[in-house]
Order: C-alpha cells, then structure tokens, then sequence
C-alpha cells in the first residue's frame, strides 16, 4: 500500500561547528510529516532553520541525529533514490550561465532522464508560461537576476518529480509573473504534487499553503493549516474604516481602546487590537456615529500576525 | 550503475564547450599557439640542439604543449567548477539523480576526451607545419599519460575548485600554480643545464614527471627506467588527489 506521507523527519537535529567558534544547532530536534499532494509551507525567521531543514531533505546537508525521510527513502542511506524524486529551487540564482535559456530548461530535463522531442516541446510550453519565449536563445549571463530566478523556477516545470522543493522561489518576480506561478503551483498540487516551500513573503503562504509549519531557532512552534494557527493567537484582530470624512476626535477615540497598531490615511484608519469580538464591535459601532462610513473590514490574524506573535513568544520562552 | 547521470554530466559539459567559443579557444587553439608561435620562435632564434642529440626545439617542446594543453583543460575546468559553485548551479546539481561519483567521474571524461581531441590536433599540426615526427610504438603511452596526466590535474584542481571560496583567492592560487608548474619544470627547456636548487624543484614536480613522460612518448628522449618511476609518481599523485577530490566534494554535501 502506498503511504500518504510524502515527507518525515524525525527528532532531527543539525549542529554546525566552525572551528573554535561555539557550535550552532540550526536544527535542534525537530519532528514533522508532509502528506502527499499538499503545498508545505515552512516558516521561520531568519536563521531559524528553514533552509538547513530544506537542505537536509534534498540531501545536501546531513544530519547530525534524527531521522528524515522523501517518498520512504531514508535522506542519507538512500540519498540516490530521494534524489529521483525531487526537484530543487534552491536560494541561490542557481542557473547555468553558459548556455542558453532553452538549453538551461533541456540540460536539467536530461537530468532528471528526460530527452527528445517531447521534452523539446515541453521547454517550449514552459518558456511560454514563465514569458521566457523572447530571451529562448539568449545566454542566462545575460540576463537579470529576476530572469534568472524565472528560469529557475521554470525548470521544475520541466519534469515530474512527485516532491518539488522551492527556497523562496518569488524572490525576484514581478507580481503579475508571482500569480501566474502560484496558479501553476496550485495547479501541481491538485495533480497530486507535493510542493514543499520557504518564503520570507507571509502573504504568499497565506495564499499557496494548505499546511504549515513555523519554526524558529531549529525548533517547531506551531503547526497546522491557517484556520488552525488563527486559533493560536486568538483576540487579535485587523480593523479597517473607511469614512466620507473621518471625525475629528477619530485618534482620540480609538486610543481608548489602546490599539496595537494604528495609521490613518485620508479618510481611512487602520488598526490593529488585541480585544474581544464584543469590544472591537463596540468600537465599529462608536466610529460609525461619528461619521458616514464607506467600508468597514474586520479580519483575523494575518499569517504575518500570527507569525509574528509566536515567534517573539518562542524567543521570549528559550 | 545507470549510467544515466553519467551521460547527462556529459550532455551538460558539451552544450557549454559547443555553445562557447572562448572555451575551445582555451582548450584546444591556445596550446596550439604556444607551439607555433613560442616554439617556433625560440627554434628559430636560438637553435635549440645542444644536448639534445639533434632534437630540435619544436620537437623538444611538442611534450610540453601536450603536457600544457592537459593542464590547462584542466585549470579551466575548475574556473567553471568554482563559478558553477559560486551562482549555485553546483549544489542543484547535488540535488540531480546521478551520484557525486558520476557527477566527478562525467567532468573527467569528458576532461579527458577534450584533452585526446587536442593531443590529436598538436600531433597532427605538428607533424604537418613544424616537421616533428612522433614515433609510433609510443603512442599508447602518449593516449595513457593524456587520459591519466588529464585526471590527475583535474582532480588536484577541483580540491581547490572546491575548497577555497573568495574569487579573488582563487584567482591568486591559480595564476600561482600556472607560473610555479609551468616554469619550474621540463615543459619548456631540459633541465640539466640549470642549477642544482631549479633541478631539485622541477623533479619534485607534477609536471615534469608528467612531461617526461609524454616526451618518451613523443620522440623518445628520456631512459626508460627514469620515465618509468616519473609515470608512477605521477599515477600515486593522480590516485591522492582523487581520494582529496572525493573528499572535498562530499564535504559540500
């Protein structure tokens, strides 16, 4: 029977010495599973872990302790085998700078067992879909950085690998070229690709991830899907007006309610509480007498928040 | 093994070469030019026969370009190494399904193979502008010390392909090796007329064990018994930087 799990690491544990300076755990005893055609979000800041983790599982790094395994192959006594299932973006603008962008997309193709004239038509498809048809001939040297990183990303849409790993893959994209990727990206994992990713850009896993995991100094502080996180950090809410004219006493009267955060643009005031539901209605309600209002918006935490609140509160608690 | 990744290190390697003129240039034109050029210029100007039993300097001087040409291939090689390291290419390719040893064991050959086409073109170019005869029953060894010579400096190259990180380091260590390799040894004149300290050095040298050989190979100068401890030093040297080589890369990863 096939397993569900595309990815298992347990009790996993990096430790870096350099020298004499005092050793790093970068990953200190960290356990997860990632179900199989999910988009895998992993969070954290900098230096938190993310890339170790990443690079353990790609099998560029090995373990100090632990255990990690991709599609039931261990990451170093089978490292050949998870290599054959994978497909890697690393962090790096990782191209090959001597050839040709088409030839870029064909090479790696070859790589991964893939030749002929189907894969030529496919290196066609992708140049297409990443707006790469113009720079098909043109030397990667040659181009910027965010092209680079274009045709980075667009490898990966030139095989099959079940696993497809993305390092901060948008880094460098514009934004209409980042919706087209993570409709591509959406449009993998519901054909039963499990797409694992790192992103600094908290609204992009708020958009692509259905699971995700927060870690912070190689540790694991929360876990689950975006509903599930919400409810980590509950009574934090991001409230938005919007008035014909906004009221004199607007500041004063929100002061009251001791906000976390709070700018006003125009007619506009934005603001961030840590309150009960009763009392940030209140607060809507009282604004509203004040004057004619246009729009009013009340979400929940943002992933950024929510990131945000339980990484200061790992950092205060280690 | 498959030998899947092994083709495809192969594939990546000739698109570079094919799609980029100033590789060929370096690989296979820039030796040649040592030869018709340097050679003949010093051929001409000092009359390059004394100890040598009649051996005129272009035949003299054929092992060293060989010699030259396997270094050479060998040292650009590692610049494409260290670049591939330095944008990151290198460690995607550690995420590629072939083995690390396929991955060295790919660039090797194909090292190799580069390095037999431009033995071919000196020998042949030679032999056909310059007048220098290469004998024979010596060309089975002139294929062995071009395919093991080719190994050798490229393993001993990719440990500092791979270890040293600044460019700039690696451009010093580089131009250092050219000019200490190069110059202080057989590449371009015999060594028995200089001094005792400059003989010393060269014999201890890659180099030279490996351009004697290839001069045994070429025209036959040399004893066989002396050419034959240079070509096992030199396998010994070729097989420690292969294990230092192994060593370095799996350190990456």
């Amino acid at each position: 029977m096939v397993s569900d799990i595309a990815i298992a690491v347990d009790h996993l544990v990096k430790v870096y010495r350099r020298g004499n300076q005092e050793e790093v755990r970068a990953v200190d005893d960290l356990s997860f599973t990632v179900q199989r055609g999910v988009i895998f979000g992993l969070l954290g800041p900098n230096g938190a872990g993310k890339t170790t983790t990443l690079r353990i599982l790609t099998t560029l790094a090995r373990p100090t302790s632990g255990r990690a395994s991709v599609l039931g192959h261990d990451v170093v006594g089978a490292a050949l085998e998870v290599r054959k299932q994978i497909g890697v973006v690393i962090q790096e603008q990782a191209a090959e700078l001597f050839l040709s962008v088409r030839d870029n997309l064909l090479t790696f193709a070859r790589f991964h067992g893939d030749a002929g004239v189907a894969v030529r038509r496919r290196a066609v498809d992708v140049m297409g879909r990443f707006g790469l048809e113009n720079v098909a001939e043109t030397k990667v040297q040659d181009l910027s950085g965010g092209v680079r990183r274009r045709v980075q990303v667009a490898k990966m849409f030139m095989i099959d690998a079940p696993i497809i790993f993305l390092d901060e893959f948008s880094s460098g994209m514009d934004a209409i070229l980042k919706r087209s990727v993570i409709e591509l990206l959406r449009g993998q994992a519901a054909q039963g690709r499990t797409i694992v990713l790192t992103t600094q850009i908290l609204t992009e896993a708020e958009e692509l991830c259905d699971d995700i995991l927060i870690i912070n100094k190689g540790q694991s502080i929360a876990r689950g899907d975006l509903q599930h996180l919400k409810t980590l950090v509950d009574r934090l809410y991001d409230v938005t007006l919007s008035f014909e004219r906004a009221p004199e006493d607007l500041t004063q009267i929100v002061a009251g309610f001791h906000p976390l955060a709070l700018t006003v643009t125009h007619n506009t005031v934005r603001l961030k509480l840590r309150e009960e539901e009763t009392r940030v209605l209140e607060l809507v309600t009282l604004l509203a007498k004040r004057g004619r209002v246009l729009r009013i918006e009340i979400n929940g935490a943002s992933l950024e928040d929510i990131f945000v609140e339980l990484t200061q509160r790992s950092g205060r608690h280690s | 093994m498959s030998t899947r990744g092994l083709e495809a290190v192969l594939f990546r390697e000739g698109k570079i070469r094919a799609t980029n003129w100033t590789f060929i240039f370096w690989d296979l034109l820039y030796p040649l030019g040592y030869l018709l050029v340097f050679g003949l210029g010093m051929n001409a100007s000092l009359g390059f026969t004394a100890g040598l039993s009649g051996i005129n300097y272009n035949a003299f001087f054929l092992a060293g370009v060989l010699g030259m040409a396997s270094f050479g291939i060998a040292s650009n090689t590692s610049w494409s190494f260290f670049l591939d390291r330095d944008n990151g290419i290198f460690y995607e390719m550690l995420t590629y399904p072939l083995s690390r040893s396929q991955y060295l064991v790919g660039k090797v050959l194909f090292n190799v193979g580069v390095a037999l086409v431009q033995a071919v073109l000196t020998v042949v170019l030679s032999g056909a502008s310059l007048g220098v005869a290469v004998r024979p029953q010596g060309l089975p060894l002139l294929v062995a010390a071009t395919v093991i010579g080719t190994s050798g400096w490229f393993f001993f190259y990719a440990i500092f392909a791979l270890r040293i990180r600044r460019n700039d380091t690696f451009n010093a260590v580089t131009s250092v090796f050219y000019f200490v390799f190069l110059f202080a040894s057989s590449m371009f004149y015999p060594l028995d007329p200089l001094p005792r300290t400059f003989r010393l050095v060269a014999s201890v040298n890659p180099i030279t064990w490996h351009v004697d050989v290839l001069r045994y190979a070429t025209i036959g100068l040399g004893d066989a018994r002396s050419v034959t401890i240079e070509a096992a030093a030199f396998v010994v040297f070729t097989l420690v930087t292969f294990v230092f080589a192994v060593r370095a890369l799996e350190r990456e990863g």
